[in-house]
């Protein structure tokens, strides 16, 4: 019956033209322009508060569906497995340990006891330790709506279910295709934009140019993730001819930050889409892209940035000491050797919400594609950045130290725990030189060593005494 | 998008609660942290272990990982090391870690026991149920550190006096040509008589039972 089909036909295509049309129209109105001009209606913050009252809606539904079937909801216990004492000093704990039988430690008289005294403590590591659980996504106390973060399946009603259901609706197929429209076009723009840009003769109009294309890009970049992003103390934002060093949860820090203002990037030349999007922003602003080579020599590495650095005109340099990524809900060592360059350090700290998606890319577990179709298709990547007051060495300092102190206080703004421990341990093992160290220190409590006994046995843990995290340095350090 | 954890109440955790006496919360917390050891596998191998940086601190390291792939910690009368472990077997092993509950002084012998059982276990390497000598000599070897504090015979020294202080506790006086083959489990028990190990071998886990508000 094709006379009945034909004017279908022509009903629906025109139907989508005029979907598309308004599609479009919106997508340029209330997303593009802003971006371009640097201005924001205000639509992605009223999008959060919404959010937030459903998951709290969602949150008490649950609760109250726990309660009726008289069960308990699973809570992630903040305090860990064990109920931690304070931690006291290796000789302390064995003086405690021996208390009760009869043994004078006045002569190097090897106790059973002792083995006791590292039995469990080797067993308390087993169970918790302070660097495992950083390498893994942070635990929500509250339920946002997404599968991945539900540990309370159980305690669901319908209204929730059907909520739920909406909510994937919405996130894959409103949101999500939305999204990456909006990363192609993008990534596509300041591809296209600063190969053209290349080509400019003039210098400084390349370098204004280049600056604004940059910012208007990572803009779109931005609203691509709805990443809403509050930014703290912009006076101290990073100047010229200075390093800007940020603790690392994932990769979309270097968009978030570069969103704000105009840093050079840092990296390892890549090939494929990556290696096109570098090349083709440094034809117009001066990034550093190292060939994989020249990665493992540090001396080529120091003067490359040096040179930059010295350069007043060049923008800031981004770097992650870390070296790796970290959950956010700490900082782990910072590599030295960006701090041994002679230049004043501008540290920013970042701090991811995790009620709306969890930020933290956990290579090992997932690629980087999986893992922009994940953070595309949460619900916000809200965040706050802190610049913090720019910091120079000081005399005296070392590199290790100063790096320490930069690390400190970052920890301290984005209210994350200072670690000393390398985030390499992701992947590599503890030297032995940890493990010899803590033998040296048992032999000397049993020679009677006594004065010795300030250096707790705690020590490569919590930052608590900075001159002991030097002895340390020399075994943690990878580079 | 990620898995949905299993709910409590389940029945191999009403057998796992009966057999090592943890509660359902956590028995659900030590299984999260099983499987982060285990990189999400199902049995955990020696080197993941290895990958904790705060036990490669610990200079009985290998005594302790050995302990967990150690039949006879099992609690079924097994001999012999196995190369990987389940859930079940690494609950066994951090049973072994309880505290015994503030009741009867009969349950306390026993838990007292089983501690000092583990202990000797860890020592006792060619599980012939006495420490030797040698066997001694080479924990102490791994307490002590390699380094210049010590002497070489230090160590072999120590292992030798605390040796002829257990023999002379135990057998009291030795003919000249007597042999005193090592300690067992008796003797093991009697040395550490006045050691109220039951306290302070034990490692303090949280009350996880009551729901508890975080922030």
């Amino acid at each position: 019956m094709a006379w009945f089909t034909i004017p279908v036909e022509n009903l629906l295509c025109r139907c989508l033209c005029i979907f598309i049309t308004v599609w479009l129209t919106l997508l340029i109105v209330f997303i593009m322009v802003p971006a371009v001009l640097g201005i924001s209606f205000g639509i992605r913050r009223l999008y959060m508060r919404t959010l937030l009252k459903i998951f709290e809606w969602a949150t008490s539904r649950m609760e109250m569906g726990a309660k009726e079937k008289n069960q308990q909801l699973y809570k992630p216990c903040c305090n860990g497995i064990i109920a931690k004492k304070t931690p006291t000093s290796l000789q302390q704990d064995l003086q405690e340990l021996c208390g009760s039988a009869s043994c004078p430690r006045s002569e190097p008289q090897f106790e059973m006891a002792d083995i006791f005294f590292f039995c469990r403590r080797g067993v308390e590591s087993i169970l918790d330790d302070e660097v495992t659980k950083r390498f893994s996504s942070q635990e929500l106390d509250s339920w946002n709506l997404l599968t991945r973060s539900n540990y309370n399946f159980r305690h669901i009603s319908l209204r929730l279910t059907v909520i739920w259901g909406l909510g994937v609706l919405v996130r894959y197929g409103v949101l999500l295709p939305l999204r990456v429209t909006l990363a192609v076009t993008g990534i596509g723009l300041l591809v296209v934009l600063t190969t053209l840009l290349g080509f400019l003769p003039n210098r400084e109009l390349r370098f204004s140019l280049s600056e604004k294309i940059h910012l208007m890009c990572h803009r779109i970049c931005v609203r691509a993730l709805t990443a809403i992003i509050t930014y703290h103390n912009r006076e101290n934002k990073p100047k010229n001819g200075g390093i800007c060093v940020s603790n690392h949860t994932t990769p979309i820090d270097v968009i978030i930050l570069a969103n704000d203002g105009c840093y050079s990037m840092v990296g390892q030349v890549h090939g494929g889409l990556m290696g096109m999007i570098q090349r083709a922003m440094v034809k117009s602003s001066p990034h550093i892209w190292f060939e994989r080579s020249e990665v493992k020599d540090r001396h080529l590495v120091a003067k490359r940035l040096s040179d930059h650095v010295a350069d007043k005109t060049k923008q800031p340099i981004l770097i992650f000491p870390e070296g790796t990524c970290i959950n956010n809900t700490s900082v782990m060592m910072f590599k030295k050797g960006s701090f041994e360059i002679a230049c004043t350090v501008y540290p920013v700290a970042i701090k991811y919400d995790p009620r709306f998606g969890d930020a933290f890319w956990n290579s090992s577990k997932f690629g980087m594609v999986y893992y922009l179709l994940r953070m595309m298709s949460s619900w916000a990547v809200v965040c706050s950045v802190w610049y913090l007051p720019p910091m120079n060495r000081e005399e005296g300092e070392d590199a290790v130290q100063f790096a320490n102190r930069v690390k400190a206080a970052i920890a301290a703004q984005g209210g994350l725990v200072d670690l000393i421990w390398d985030g390499g341990l992701k992947r590599a093992k503890v030297k032995d030189a940890f493990k010899e160290e803590q033998q040296n220190l048992y032999s000397k409590v049993l020679l009677g060593e006594q004065d010795e006994g300030d250096l707790g046995d705690d020590k490569h843990l919590e930052d608590e005494n900075p001159e002991e995290d030097e002895r340390n340095q020399d075994p943690t350090k990878e580079q | 998008m990620g898995a949905l954890q299993s709910s409590p109440g389940q029945p191999e955790y009403v057998d796992l609660k009966e057999k090592t006496g943890f509660s359902f919360s956590q028995i659900r917390v030590l299984h999260k942290r099983f499987k982060l050891l285990s990189h999400n596998g199902e049995t955990l191998k020696r080197d993941h272990f290895n990958s904790i940086p705060d036990l490669a601190c610990n200079p009985i390291r290998s005594q302790i990982i050995e302990a967990f792939f150690d039949r006879r910690n099992f609690r079924q009368n097994g001999e012999g090391p196995v190369d990987e472990i389940h859930f079940e077997e690494f609950l066994m092993v951090m049973s072994h870690f309880k505290a015994p509950s503030p009741r009867m002084i009969e349950e306390r012998e026993s838990v007292r026991r089983e501690k000092l059982r583990f202990i000797f276990n860890m020592h006792d390497t060619d599980n012939d149920g006495t420490i030797t000598l040698e066997e001694y000599r080479h924990v102490i070897d791994e307490l002590l550190s390699l380094s210049e504090a010590l002497e070489k015979d230090t160590a072999k020294s120590i292992a030798d006096a605390a040796m002829l202080e257990v023999a002379s506790t135990s057998m009291g006086h030795m003919e000249p040509d007597e042999f005193y083959e090592g300690i067992t489990f008796e003797h093991f028990l009697k040395l550490l008589k006045g050691f109220e190990i039951e306290l302070k071998m034990n490692v303090h886990f949280s009350m996880m039972d009551t729901p508890t508000f975080c922030k």
